[in-house]
């Protein structure tokens, strides 16, 4: 396995946001989290990119409130639970954020390289940065733009371009096809079969389980911090009840 | 023409301040009420260092700088670095650290009133205005600074760095880019900045142990009509404000002590009418 999270848990004060999972992602794999709002997929990408951590080492510092973070997570057969974010993509294990986040003063090119911001050398990252352009013409068109103008959906082209500039061994993208036209989703969705590909790893997290359901190699259905079903997307549709009550089909 | 020369001085002195002001506010959210303070004691150290000692100007300058930055850099980390997430405490040491650094330089060079002396005598004239060779020095050599400034910004890596934390410290973790120490190096860079400042516009000042708190208020009414967290605001800015006051000590021939109040009467209307200043980036929430 690239990627194994055993018995993760979140707790933010008293609420509980993951509670005890453990899935696995292999390399070359295409896996998905789904699962209604609210039931954690994002906390689960936060918590094993670093993200949690560090919320909480920030927290600790303002009294402001505790987090609860328990669990072990290996990648790449070595533990990163205690690794800052900031390390672990050095490692290649990359998230790309929710609401794509990018940069949104700095220009198009400027978010690219703020992603190569580890980059070993300029030339690895110059080719990266053609492979991007490759992937995405619109970034090269638009390299001068200030990022904040771009539309939604060139965006989150702009967000999975910067994170693949930092050569992720495993990326994380968390919900890329939301509050876009269902053209630009199903751009997206092909990007992300195109980076498959490529042979990247890659966690996916959806809200567009039909579509999903049809690229992935295996899924996990995440509901209220819990895995509440594991398996293809024909075995979880067949389930009435997963479909129905989790999946909302 | 001189409103123009005072205002050209004021103005890239006020922009320096204010943009080192901005960086550590950016990268920290760190509202450092001794940035001036730290401008005070490096000017004194030019005094100290080059009058009372009779050592050459420029290596006072470069020690005075890196001495202040020395003081800044162990203060953040022993004293802010600890309560950094409190902004309410940071305010708090800040200023007392501002009054602390008064309070030594009250002891050792006393209340009274000093002067450095020019480090190239003479002037000529332009219609009939005498423009000081030193004047044009400190304005060139302020124009140079934030020129280099400007270059470390936008053309650096550790730029790049700077305003992508600036912007969204959450991302720019995730982009590899470490947190505690770019704060770091983003602090010395701005206290040095201030230390710069101070040494520089020293030979065009009378020093006295209060003076970090005029250039204080300017330079928040500066940031806040710039927009908190904006570079380029905080420079457009400065000069705007620069230009006001030499023209209010211009127009009122008492006017010296109206600067003060003209920087707070700008900063309240700034921040009733439109309170995310000219270029100001309205915060997004972390998350
Ligand atoms: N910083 C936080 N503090 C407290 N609760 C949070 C925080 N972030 C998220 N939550 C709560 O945790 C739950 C899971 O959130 P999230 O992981 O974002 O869900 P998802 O991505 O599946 O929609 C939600 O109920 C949310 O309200
Ligand atoms: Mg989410």
């Amino acid at each position: 396995m690239l990627l194994e999270i055993d018995h993760l848990m979140v707790r933010y004060e008293k609420a509980v946001l993951i509670n005890d999972i453990s899935l696995g992602v292999d390399n070359g794999e295409l896996v998905s989290l789904v699962g209604p709002n609210g039931a954690g997929k994002s906390t689960t990408l936060r918590a094993i990119t670093g993200l949690v951590a560090w919320e909480k080492e920030l927290k600790r510092r303002s009294t402001e409130g505790d987090i609860f973070l328990e669990g072990m997570v290996t990648f790449n057969g070595e533990r990163i639970d205690q690794v800052p974010a900031h390390e672990i993509v050095r490692r290649g294990l990359v998230l790309c954020p929710e609401r794509r986040r990018p940069f949104r003063e700095l220009t198009v090119l400027e978010n690219l390289w703020a992603g190569a911001y580890l980059g070993k050398s300029k030339t690895k990252s110059e080719e990266n940065l053609n492979k991007v352009y490759d992937l995405f013409p619109v970034l090269k068109d638009r390299s001068k733009q200030i990022s904040g103008t771009l539309s939604g959906g060139e965006q989150q082209m702009l967000a999975i371009g910067r994170a693949l500039m930092s050569e992720p061994k495993l990326l994380c993208i968390d919900e890329p096809s939301t509050g876009l036209s269902p053209l630009m989703r199903q751009e997206v969705f092909d990007k992300i079969m195109q980076l498959k590909g490529m042979g990247i790893t890659i966690l996916l997290v959806e809200q567009e389980v039909s579509t999903v359901f049809k690229m992935t190699n295996r899924n996990y259905v995440l509901s209220s911090g819990k895995i509440i079903a594991q398996g293809s997307g024909e075995e979880l549709l067949e389930n009435e009840i997963i479909r129905k009550t989790y999946l909302g089909l | 023409m001189d409103i123009l020369i005072t205002g050209l001085i004021t103005g890239s002195m006020l922009a320096l301040l204010a943009i080192g002001f901005s960086l550590i506010f950016g990268v920290a959210r760190i509202i450092n009420i001794a940035h001036t303070a730290f401008y005070m004691v490096a000017a004194y150290g030019i005094f100290y260092f080059s009058i009372r000692l009779g050592l050459n100007p420029i290596l006072s300058m470069l020690i005075s700088v890196a001495f202040v930055t020395l003081i800044g850099v162990l203060v953040y980390k022993f004293i802010i670095d600890p309560i950094r997430e409190h902004e309410g405490a940071v305010l708090i040491a800040t200023m007392t650290l501002a009054m602390f650094l008064q309070e030594v330089i009250l002891q050792l060079f006393t209340g009274d009133f000093r002067s450095i002396d020019f480090m190239i005598g003479g002037y000529f004239t332009v219609a009939g205005y005498k423009i000081f060779y030193q004047q044009l020095l400190t304005f060139g050599v302020v124009l140079i600074m934030l020129l280099a400034i400007w270059f470390l910004l936008m053309k650096t890596r550790l730029g790049l760095a700077i305003r992508s934390m600036a912007e969204d410290r959450e991302v720019a973790n995730l982009m590899g880019m470490n947190e505690s120490r770019l704060a770091m190096i983003t602090l010395a860079i701005s206290v040095a900045l201030a230390g710069f400042t101070g040494a520089v516009i020293g030979p065009l000042m009378v020093l006295n142990p209060h003076m970090w708190m005029e250039p204080l208020i300017i330079m928040m009414a500066v940031v806040v009509l710039g927009g908190l967290g904006s570079i380029k605001g905080s420079f457009i800015a400065a000069f705007i404000l620069g230009f006001t006051e030499a023209l209010v000590v211009f127009l009122v021939p008492t006017g010296a002590f109206l600067k003060g109040p003209v920087a707070l009467i700008i900063m309240i209307l700034v921040l009733l009418m439109r309170p995310e200043g000219l270029f100001g980036v309205a915060f997004e929430e972390e998350r």
